[in-house]
């Protein structure tokens, strides 16, 4: 009996379920098993000869659901209420009660009137179909050469640990409320530059990045005077807006040094012009690993970077293709540093109790709408057949995507620009995308979606790793307004449950319903573990040194 | 239950529809089925949050679109936090650290520019020059801005971020061009 099924809520059998299990054991199940007729990527059900359609034993019917008992084989129908002929089976014989749903190979009881459920019964299912896929390379389900370390996922370095950190901020617990958090300040537009304002806003309160650097993780000062041939080094320009932005002055800082460093390390995106915030955050990144991180990093080489742009934002995606004749999947693992969603447009809300007019529904795009649309089974079409190692012919397939490894900080980009290739322009869409406050990422997971792809059966697949937490909040979101060649960047940032807007050089309060209709561009999700809530409220108090505990900062209230 | 009645009795349509309503009854079965256990074992956890998010924004939409909400202070003609106030164009000077010249914060990308001789104006100056022409190539590996690790299923990336604006237009951000 597979333990391991934390992720599901502990079924209680009924009483004929228990029962049954208790006289046969797992006897039906087998036999049920090697009746089950599995296709390569679909559902399960029960085999049927071609020759001959199933009928009912009561009525020789051959209309409704048909469920083959467990006990007798025996086929009933089931059409609605009117003729319940599977009850009449039960009756009919003693302790006959439990059956299978043919059509889906799922458990029935009788007397219930139920679908049931039990664990090995699924294994059962999931392991007649497992058997039926062609040995995968890597496949859908793991093979034993891909293993991620079980690395604590909360590994800043080995001077950083959480608790100690915690007791250092309890002893500073005496803050006047009235108190603005720690590291607000302005940012003064240098012209055409708050795609870089923006951006630098979420940077400087993503809590890991923030943590890291005002534990010095990186100094300005050590670091320049190591290597002074070695002038550019954009961490180091990073730490000076650190201390610049919580050192307590509220002035508008000017990130002109910054600007200067990443004109040199990106080339080609230097120039007076409006700019994309999200490719500058990619640069920023890349900046970052190249001055921290290992010098080359061969695809081969699994072992992940410990820069800490990458240990902050790097997740892993899991691309399958499934050879749609043999179901034979291959997995491909890619890093990446955020995930670009496009918007779902052709969703409708199915919610419409909180809409003024019961009987409109709105169409209503939603992130998580995004997310589903992102790791959803797409068919790729008859012009872009893959070669199957199984069937050795190209075949038609399956592509479908899901998150193998989340980051800490979940950076998600929305495509709100449209390429038309035909009419040679582009445009950008306006149209609102609802995002949750806080966000569960479980259903995108890799596990998740190859358990969907399994038919949500109860079993715990190799790879599974049931300790991963998937809940984050979101702390940052960079909101554009406008339009494609000429808008406006501004971020929202949620600090102690309040949130700010900063745009350039302003600073000021807003209702979270103000973000919530904001036209979302980028949002930076925190995995709820980092980011501590209430008494222990590490977003308004910096992480300081373990060596100085009680080093005053200026500016505190 | 319908029993299948004796062929004469039977007109086609009838047939017709009789097989369509089975087939859809079969698959809005499976869809229950199909729900039924992802309630069941609660794979579903998240919906009653998911909904609240969902009313909240609802409700937050229509409070923004309404006219006589006043919304978010706009302009930059406001007082922010700390109760300071700031021009449109920020004035705070200081040094390039190019050339050493004093230059006001708001006009230092476009001046930066110059002085760097980057940007679409300097790199049409250079083209005319031959001795830049060899420059150019030699500057240094210019890096793509798509890396290694970037996000693999997007592409929407430009390889280069000119547009053909380069006024001196204030308001400051767009999204890529092709």
């Amino acid at each position: 009996m597979s333990a391991r099924n934390s992720s599901f809520t502990t079924l209680k059998p009924c009483k004929h379920l228990v029962d049954y299990k208790l006289k046969h054991g797992l006897k039906g199940y087998n036999l049920i098993q090697d009746s089950l007729k599995c296709s390569p990527y679909g559902t399960s059900m029960i085999n049927k000869p071609k020759s001959e359609i199933p009928r009912c034993s009561f009525c020789s019917g051959y209309n409704g659901r048909f469920y083959m008992c467990l006990i007798c084989s025996s086929v009933t129908c089931r059409v609605a209420s009117e003729s319940n002929h599977t009850l009449l089976h039960s009756e009919s014989n003693d302790s006959h009660e439990i059956a299978v749903d043919i059509e889906r190979a799922e458990l029935y009881c009788c007397v219930c009137c139920d679908q049931v459920y039990d664990p090995e019964f699924d294994k059962a299912v999931v392991c007649k179909k497992m058997m039926g896929l062609p040995e995968n390379g890597n496949g859908g389900i793991e093979g034993g050469e891909f293993r991620l370390s079980k690395r604590k996922r909360l590994d800043f370095g080995a001077d950083f640990d959480l608790k100690s950190v915690k007791r250092l901020v309890l002893r500073k617990k005496q803050r006047s409320k009235s108190c603005f958090p720690l590291g607000l300040r302005g940012l003064n537009n240098l012209g055409n530059t708050c795609f870089m304002n923006s951006v630098l806003q979420a940077l400087i309160h993503a809590p890991p990045l923030r943590n890291y650097f005002l534990s010095d993780k990186h100094n300005h000062e050590r670091c320049c005077r190591k290597s002074p041939a070695d002038k550019l080094c954009l961490p180091c320009d990073i730490d000076v807006i650190f201390s610049a932005v919580f050192s307590g002055d509220k002035s508008p800082y000017s990130p002109a040094k910054f600007l200067y460093s990443w004109w040199q390390h990106s080339e080609n995106l230097a120039s007076y012009e409006q700019q994309d915030a999200h490719e500058f955050f990619i640069s920023v990144l890349d900046g970052i690993h190249e001055k921290l991180g290992k010098a080359s990093l061969a695809i081969k080489d699994k072992e992940d970077c410990q820069c800490i742009a990458h240990r902050v934002f790097s997740g892993l995606l899991r691309s399958d293709l499934t050879c749609t004749s043999c179901g034979f999947t291959s997995s491909t693992y890619d890093p990446c540093l955020d995930i670009s969603l496009d918007l779902n447009i052709s969703t409708s809300s199915s919610s419409t109790d909180f809409t003024s007019k019961p009987n409109e529904t709105i169409p209503v795009s939603t992130l998580t709408g995004s997310l589903d649309l992102f790791t959803r089974p797409e068919k790729l079409g008859s012009d872009q057949k893959i070669y199957c190692e199984n069937c050795q012919e190209k075949q038609n397939a399956l592509k479908q995507m899901s998150i193998k490894k989340l980051p800490l900080v979940l950076c998600l980009h929305i495509k709100r620009f449209e390429h038309s290739t035909i009419r040679k322009m582009s445009r950008k869409i306006d149209r609102h995308l609802q995002f949750p406050f806080s966000l569960d990422m479980n259903p995108y997971l890799s596990s998740s979606i190859v358990k969907k792809r399994f038919g949500n059966r109860i079993f715990s697949f190799e790879g599974d790793e049931l300790d991963v937490s998937t809940e984050f909040e979101v702390f940052a979101v960079v909101t554009h307004s406008g339009m494609l060649e000429s808008g406006h960047y501004v971020t929202y940032l949620r600090l102690t449950n309040q949130w700010y807007r900063c745009d350039d050089a302003w600073i000021t309060e807003v209702d979270e319903e103000v973000v919530r209709a904001s036209q979302c561009y980028l949002m930076f999700y925190v995995q709820k573990v980092v980011c501590n809530k209430g008494s222990d409220d590490m977003s308004c108090q910096p992480v300081l040194p373990l060596a100085d505990p009680f080093v005053p900062i200026a500016g505190y209230c | 239950m319908s029993m299948l009645k004796e062929d004469d009795a039977f007109s086609n349509s009838e047939l017709s529809s009789d097989i369509f309503r089975d087939i859809l009854d079969s698959i809005i079965v499976d869809v229950a089925s199909e729900s039924h256990r992802i309630a069941r074992l609660g794979l579903d956890r998240n919906l009653d949050l998911e909904e609240e998010e969902l009313r909240l924004s609802a409700e937050a939409r229509a409070r923004a679109s309404d006219p006589s909400h006043s919304g978010e202070a706009n302009g930059k003609y406001i007082v922010d936090i700390f109760g300071q106030s700031h021009p449109a164009i920020a004035n705070e000077i200081f040094d390039c650290m190019n050339c050493g010249r004093s230059i006001m914060a708001g006009r230092f990308a476009p001046h930066l520019e110059k002085c760097m001789g980057k940007g679409r104006k300097a790199r049409l100056k250079a083209t005319r020059s031959t001795t830049a022409a060899q420059n150019r190539y030699t500057r240094g590996s210019p890096l793509s801005s798509q890396t290694p690790y970037s996000n693999s299923t997007s592409t929407n990336r430009s390889s280069n971020g000119s547009s053909a604006i380069a006024g001196d237009d204030y308001s400051n951000g767009n999204l890529e061009e092709p």
